[in-house]
């Protein structure tokens, strides 16, 4: 008996139960945490019915099904009462100021699902909840049957949208015409920035260019005049084009359809229409611009942003982690000096992020950025120009925190290249620098995609360092547009692990952007996984064209 | 123990090397690893130019340090230290005024592992002309098929010159680093142990392939096979604990050496 017992032990078989135990247990988190997410961060785009909610008390509500609660509570006599709570969303903040009410489920009277109940999505003031009562085009007013009016008001919609679009251009025009105007004013306020007297040369070139700016004003003025007529005239219309909306308590109110992305009627939509809105409404997430304070509307600056920063970064922290690598490993004499070096690299990277980004502060911006500031952009100062936070600093930093993970990648793929094949090249009469270009690095490239691919798990999720080195609640212009020089590599931009803190801990409706937190949060592991898969899919083709070459 | 070689002895053999152009000459040469210890002590020797010369001796006698001095290999191994002299065609290769590129490039070598570069057959052929600054296409063209010609692979690789070298066998992979290091046009080639790693009908093709070489390259050897030595060398050399004990054409060699000490070795009662 006791042998056995010894037997089992030596055997292993408790330990194989613990091991295993720890692979399941990891397993589970990996699989708790991707169902949360994406259970939360998808629910959120499918449309719920609206419900219609009449309390004891003769109140009515009309809203979106949101959450319950059960209290269970005792009091000293020791009788139980579970009481039930229900939460609704009910828009409409402009006429109730909150979104949301908890009730009472005794109070209720009755849940209902209205037919017409329409859900307007709007640009200001969060949702609206209602019936369309009456749709005003120009001098038209429709007041017919529900159905009919809901067409109506949808083809208002696509027109004030094609308006809106014309205005746009209309104002783009615009600033165009003025912008020589402008430039003249600015020579005219350089001159005269921080002055309190003038030189004679600087007189006449003042007077010669407040001649030209009222010269220009009147060649301009006709035009000028021409497409503010007709700005005019298209604000006018889009003004005349509205819906009066009854909301669940009787109130009737205007609501101007220039303020209202879309509008639907969940409760007449089957399970087909309601799939199709809920991929539009995916794709607004994806595609679209963030409004009401980033907890509505689209993600799409914040994942542009991300992206392109983590490319910035790659580009960056690759050569330089590579140079320094194959410096360390074939050039520097292996010693004490080595040996050190390569022991900080390595325990740089257990350096704490928001340390790069105090670092990245006050090396990159104050010193580098400030010093380029007063070199070529003087004139502005004291507004800084590139001395501010911004994309290209936020890559420098985040490249500088990811680079040893890549030298340390990179030197052991370097290691893992036969020597015989080093011999063999220089036997052949190559010189040294041909070697490591022709053999060592080639060989060394799944090494250095390694290096590649963890370099971007890490950056693509640092947010701390990025906080104080360019990330921004709401950019106001992509770091890569149209306008010249295309690459704007000062500006500041928008990252998807900023957003899910800025949406989920500083925004005034933290009830409202709850699911944008989730919703947020997949993107970005759905980003780290596809740039992670590019790298990975680089590294399996390069590593099958060297696949023996390590026997 | 029998030794197998080839024809019989003539009392002119002895005075043979008299008559040859010595191609490689060490004088006095001292090599260390560390400094208290000697690899190879006041070696001399004077190989013979478009012959095959053998190296033999007990594991750690210094043959392939010797051999690997005579292209600077060895410099690649940290706190190594070289006296004497080495002349290749009358020039000291220690000298700093000779480049390492070119002394490689005239010197070419083969290892006793084969070490095919992970590219395909055509590029390792290619590759020294290459870094040797070759980017004429048709040229390296040429020089890639009479490489392979020379080394006796072109036909069984004509058709597949792009596969990966790593596809090729055992036997093809080491012939293909000899066509790669003929692809240099070098006067010298260094072959250490080129097929100990190989089965005996491989070897035989190595063989083949070096019998091939003689007379249009000098050949230098090293290995631990003595039939080989006998098979495919025109002088060998004998060297133990770093000293060269004997030096002589093959035949009178295996034959009758001069030394006690080598015969014992041929003999088998040591080694």
């Amino acid at each position: 008996m006791k042998q056995s017992y010894k037997d089992y032990f030596q055997k292993g078989d408790p330990y194989v139960l613990l091991t295993s135990l720890g692979l399941l247990l990891t397993f589970a988190m990996v699989v708790m945490l991707l169902a949360i997410i994406l259970v939360k961060g998808l629910g959120i785009f499918w449309p719920e019915d609206l419900v219609k909610t009449e309390l004891k008390n003769k109140k009515v509500y009309l809203g979106e099904f949101w959450a319950d609660e059960k209290n269970i509570s005792k009091d000293e006599a020791g009788t139980v009462t579970i009481t039930k709570k229900e939460q609704y969303k009910i828009g409409n903040r402009d006429i109730y100021g909150l979104d949301f009410v908890w009730l009472k489920s005794d109070d209720v009277v009755s849940r209902l699902k209205p037919e017409n109940a329409t859900q307007f999505e709007r640009w200001e003031y969060g949702n609206m909840y209602g019936t369309i009562k009456k749709v005003h085009v120009g001098d038209e007013t429709i007041s017919d049957s529900d159905a009919i009016m809901f067409q109506k008001a949808n083809d208002a919609l696509d027109k004030v949208d094609v308006m809106k679009d014309e205005l746009k251009e209309l104002q783009t025009e615009l600033t165009d015409l003025l912008s020589p105007l402008n430039s003249i004013r600015r020579e005219i306020s350089l001159i005269k920035i921080n002055k309190g007297y003038y030189s004679d040369l600087e007189k006449e070139q003042l007077a010669k260019l407040e001649q030209f700016e009222i010269d220009t004003a009147a060649k301009l003025k006709s035009e000028h005049e021409r497409i503010q007529e007709r700005i005019n005239k298209t604000t006018e219309r889009i003004e005349s084009i509205y819906l009066i909306v009854e909301t669940v308590d009787g109130a009737e109110k205007e609501l101007q359809l220039s303020k209202v992305v879309s509008f639907f009627q969940p409760n007449k939509m089957n399970v087909i229409d309601k799939s199709i809105h809920y991929a539009a409404r995916v794709w607004e997430f994806v595609a679209g611009e963030p409004r009401e304070s980033n907890t509505e509307g689209g993600v799409f600056p914040a994942i542009f942003g991300t992206v392109m920063m983590v490319i910035l970064m790659s580009i960056f922290v690759v050569p330089f982690g590579v140079m320094a690598a194959i410096y360390l490993n074939e050039y520097a004499t292996q010693g004490p000096i080595t040996r050190m070096i390569r022991l900080s690299v390595n325990n740089l990277a257990g350096v704490p992020s928001i340390v790069y980004g105090i670092f990245g502060l006050g090396f990159f911006i104050y010193i580098v950025g400030g010093s380029i500031d007063q070199l070529f952009f003087s004139d502005k100062l004291p507004e800084p120009t590139i001395g501010t936070g911004g994309i290209l600093w936020a890559s420098l930093t985040l490249a500088l925190l990811t680079l040893p993970v890549v030298v340390v990648a990179t030197e052991e793929g370097i290691l893992a290249v036969p020597r015989a094949n080093k011999e063999g090249a220089l036997a052949l009469g190559s010189t040294k620098w041909q070697m490591i270009r022709k053999i060592v690095l080639p060989n060394a490239m799944p090494g250095i995609l390694t290096g590649l691919i963890l370099a971007i798990s890490r950056g693509a999720g640092e947010v701390a360092p990025l906080m104080i080195t360019g990330v921004v609640k709401l950019a106001p212009a992509m770091p890569l547009d149209g306008t010249f020089p295309f690459f704007h590599l000062d500006r500041k931009f928008m990252h998807l692990g900023f957003h899910i803190y800025d949406v989920g801990f500083q925004s005034p409706n933290v009830e409202a952007a709850k699911p944008m937190v989730y919703s947020t949060a997949l993107l970005l592991i759905i980003l780290v996984v596809l740039l992670n898969l590019l790298a990975i899919f680089l590294r399996n083709r390069l590593r099958k064209k060297y696949k023996s070459s390590s026997f | 123990m029998v030794i197998n070689i080839k024809g019989s002895v003539s009392s002119e053999t002895k005075n043979e090397m008299a008559n040859e152009n010595i191609i490689i000459e060490t004088k006095d040469l001292n090599f260390y690893y560390t400094p208290d210890k000697a690899a190879l002590i006041d070696v001399n020797i004077q190989i013979p130019e478009k012959k095959v010369t053998a190296f033999i001796g007990p594991s750690g006698c210094g043959k392939s340090t010797l051999l690997r001095n005579f292209n600077r290999m060895n410099d690649l191994i940290p706190d190594i230290k070289v006296e004497g002299e080495i002349l290749i065609e009358g020039q000291n290769i220690y000298d700093p005024s000779v480049r390492l590129e070119d002394l490689r490039k005239k010197v070419g070598m083969v290892f006793q592992k084969s070490n095919p570069f992970p590219m395909s057959i055509w590029e390792n052929v290619a590759f020294g002309p290459k870094v040797n600054g070759e980017s004429n296409i048709s040229n390296l063209e040429e020089i890639v098929e009479a490489s392979l010609v020379q080394a006796d692979l072109w036909r069984e690789v004509k058709d597949r010159l792009t596969d990966s070298a790593l596809d090729l066998s055992g036997g093809q992979q080491q012939r293909l680093c000899i066509a790669r290091a003929l692809a240099n046009k070098p006067d010298i080639i260094l072959m250490d142990e080129p097929a100990s790693a190989l089965d005996p009908i491989s070897t035989g093709k190595i063989e083949e392939t070096i019998d091939e070489l003689r007379g249009k390259y000098t050949v230098v050897i090293v290995t631990h096979n003595m039939q080989q030595a006998a098979r495919v060398s025109d002088y060998t050399a004998f060297m133990m604990v770093g000293e060269l004990v004997e030096f002589n054409d093959t035949n009178t060699l295996f034959t009758k050496p001069d030394k006690e000490l080598t015969e014992e070795y041929i003999t088998g009662r040591f080694g």
